[in-house]
């Protein structure tokens, strides 16, 4: 048993050691490749003065360069922190500001992003480059590929930090120690069947907690890292055609994905016969098209991850054929090592189909907290309201569940005003507080308009301080200067004054109301 | 047809205002203006301003890779879409 991620890398490169271990375009590493190669790299970070449990930046698309990164991190005993690298220059900023983050490593491609973070602070920000053929990264060059000496975590360390956002305007940093992780990676390499023949593939990010799987649950195995390019993943017969050709067999992504290859793929005019295990997780998977992908495509298993970032999945449900034509699919049942229930508002438990309440996790997954954040991390990181003596936290996801008859949770929707969109988390307070940073924005509130694609939509409504004149263009500019693609809202409505409650809130359901009176008007 | 394509694309799909004036050559996938979902957005923009259907097999990069092969694309299309309702 491994008790530090980067222990798993070591173990394939001694089961595996020719094999495959990441695959990109430009770049391929067997195991033994990626082990000397994050060798290298950890003593270049060692040199750079970077100590046991700094954070460390990575700045880098997935591909071997970033492999190559979180290896090397992980074994200099730091922690690391995947920056988007498509997210607008100051939310990079502010994640590299707020997690101290002294070091960041790039690929070559990111050369002049890095120079623009340096620019903006902290004056001494050290960067590595690894090169889209890691070994031949001249930074690493001098550096012996001997594995290093003594091991510098414990699994109780982290090993990563998450950046999510947050209600209360700035993201967050979600603390994920090398145990919390690996409950998980355990798991899931069992549950997904994973075997070293495997060619394992998912379009989610590094910044993304989908990625814990295909990065490390991959390397469990001793399977292949597969890295589908980006200008592929816009193209849904182009991501069947590359399936098809790189004998993807593990597929996992948000449904969204899942839907357009659906809907688009071309499905039946390919052969995807190795592609045996098809995962998603991080929204709720609409059960029509989920309906239509398994007859589309009905060789696979399918099967439905639950978990925020904060747990890593902690539940899973296995969908057979002729589920999703009869609605909803459940999010299952704990994972091993994992125990999940929920509690009604009356503090009952759940335990028959119609009562309601709200979903508790506890095990080894559960977050270390957030970041610098112990007020936030104290809301959620909870004593177990069912068992209060008990010395333990649990984790409150703010998700409203119920049961089946088959004891099966199901997905019901969130208690606060957090929305998903394509998978990714949005507090709607993190998008005011983007609007609220226009100096002629007066009032801002934001809400969802369900999407069937995407999950949600965003529209904003805001009233203006002073000369009238800013037209939605400006402000959905504004927007894009702060926060990623997905958190721009789509709609923008003016008002000369926001409706308040009487204790002088924007009143939210005032908006929320009206709007779905004119989306009512127009069907 | 290019001035069409190109003012819809610079409105509603660039994301980095850096990238602005777009370039009626300019690389929609390189640039990353282009992803899953602003595909369809500007699919479901082109079948109904010019009245024609987009296949799921055209849906390609060659066909996509900036304003220029968009039009030659169209072009392609055109008497086709007018020939059948359905593409």
């Amino acid at each position: 048993m491994a008790h530090v991620l980067h222990g798993l890398l070591a173990r394939a490169a001694a089961r595996h050691p020719q094999r495959p271990a990441v695959w990109s375009q430009g770049g391929e590493l067997t195991y033994t490749e990626l082990d000397q190669i994050s060798n290298k790299l950890a003593r270049a970070l060692l040199r750079m003065g970077v100590a046991p449990g700094d954070r460390v930046g990575i700045l880098a698309p997935k591909s071997a360069a970033a492999a190559v990164a979180v290896y090397g991190a992980l074994k200099a005993g730091a922690c690391y922190v995947p920056l988007d690298p498509k997210a607008p220059a100051t939310r990079i900023s502010y994640v590299v500001q707020d997690a101290d983050i002294n070091v960041v490593i790039a690929d070559e491609d990111r050369t002049s992003q890095v120079t623009d973070l340096a620019d903006r602070g902290p004056s001494q920000l050290g960067r590595l480059t690894v090169t889209t053929c890691p070994a031949e990264s001249p930074a690493l060059s001098a550096e012996s590929a001997q594995p290093l000496d003594g091991e510098r975590a414990i699994e109780t360390d982290l090993a990563y930090m998450l950046y999510t956002s947050g209600s209360t305007g700035t993201p967050k940093g979600v603390m994920i120690s090398h145990r919390n992780s690996l409950t998980f990676v355990d798991w899931s390499a069992a549950a997904a069947g994973l075997r070293c023949e495997d060619r394992i593939c998912s379009p989610a990010p590094l910044h993304f907690d989908l990625s814990v799987f295909d990065v490390f649950a991959t390397c469990r195995a001793g399977a292949c890292l597969t890295v589908i390019p980006d200008r592929t993943t816009t193209f849904p017969v182009s991501i069947a055609q590359w399936l098809e050709k790189e004998q993807v067999s593990i597929w996992y992504s948000v449904p969204s994905v899942l839907t357009l290859l659906a809907c688009f793929g071309g499905l039946s005019t390919f052969d995807l016969s190795r592609l045996r295990t098809v995962i998603f997780a991080g929204e709720v998977f609409p059960p029509k098209y989920l309906a239509r992908l398994m007859t589309e495509l009905p060789g696979p298993r399918y099967l439905n991850w639950y978990g925020p970032t904060e747990t890593n999945v902690c539940t899973a449900f296995e969908v057979v054929p002729g589920h999703a034509d009869r609605g909803p699919v459940p999010i299952g049942t704990a994972c091993a090592n994992t125990e999940v229930f929920a509690v009604t508002s009356e503090g009952g438990l759940v335990t028959h189909p119609g009562d309601e309440g709200e979903l508790h996790v506890r095990g080894p997954s559960l977050m270390r907290g957030y970041w610098k954040r112990p007020d936030q991390t104290r809301e959620v990181l909870v004593p177990n309201p069912l068992m209060p003596d008990r010395d333990e936290l649990v984790y409150r996801t703010g998700d409203l569940v119920t049961v089946d008859a088959t004891g099966n949770y199901v997905y019901l929707g969130r208690r606060d005003a957090m929305v998903k969109i394509r998978g990714y988390r949005v507090e709607l307070g993190e998008v005011e507080a983007a609007l609220y940073r226009h100096p002629s924005i007066a009032e801002a509130a934001v809400l969802p308009i369900p999407d069937e694609l995407l999950g949600s939509r965003l529209n904003a409504v805001v009233s203006l301080a002073g000369t009238p004149g800013l037209t939605r263009e400006d402000v959905i500019d504004h927007c894009r200067r702060w926060l990623p693609s997905y958190m721009v809202p789509d709609v923008v409505e003016f008002r000369a004054a926001l409706p308040r409650t009487s204790t002088g809130k924007v009143d939210r359901v005032a908006l929320a109301t009206e709007r779905m009176r004119k989306l009512a008007d127009t069907h | 047809m290019e001035a069409i394509i190109n003012d819809y694309i610079s409105r509603e799909l660039v994301q980095d205002p850096a990238l602005l004036p777009l370039s009626d050559d300019t690389s929609l996938l390189d640039s990353g203006i282009l992803d899953s979902l602003s595909l369809l957005q500007l699919v479901v923009f082109l079948e109904e301003r010019f009245q024609i259907t987009v296949g799921d097999a055209d849906l390609l990069p060659q066909n996509f890779a900036s304003v220029q092969t968009i039009c030659a694309y169209l072009r392609t299309r055109e008497p086709a879409a007018r020939a059948t309702a359905h593409g």
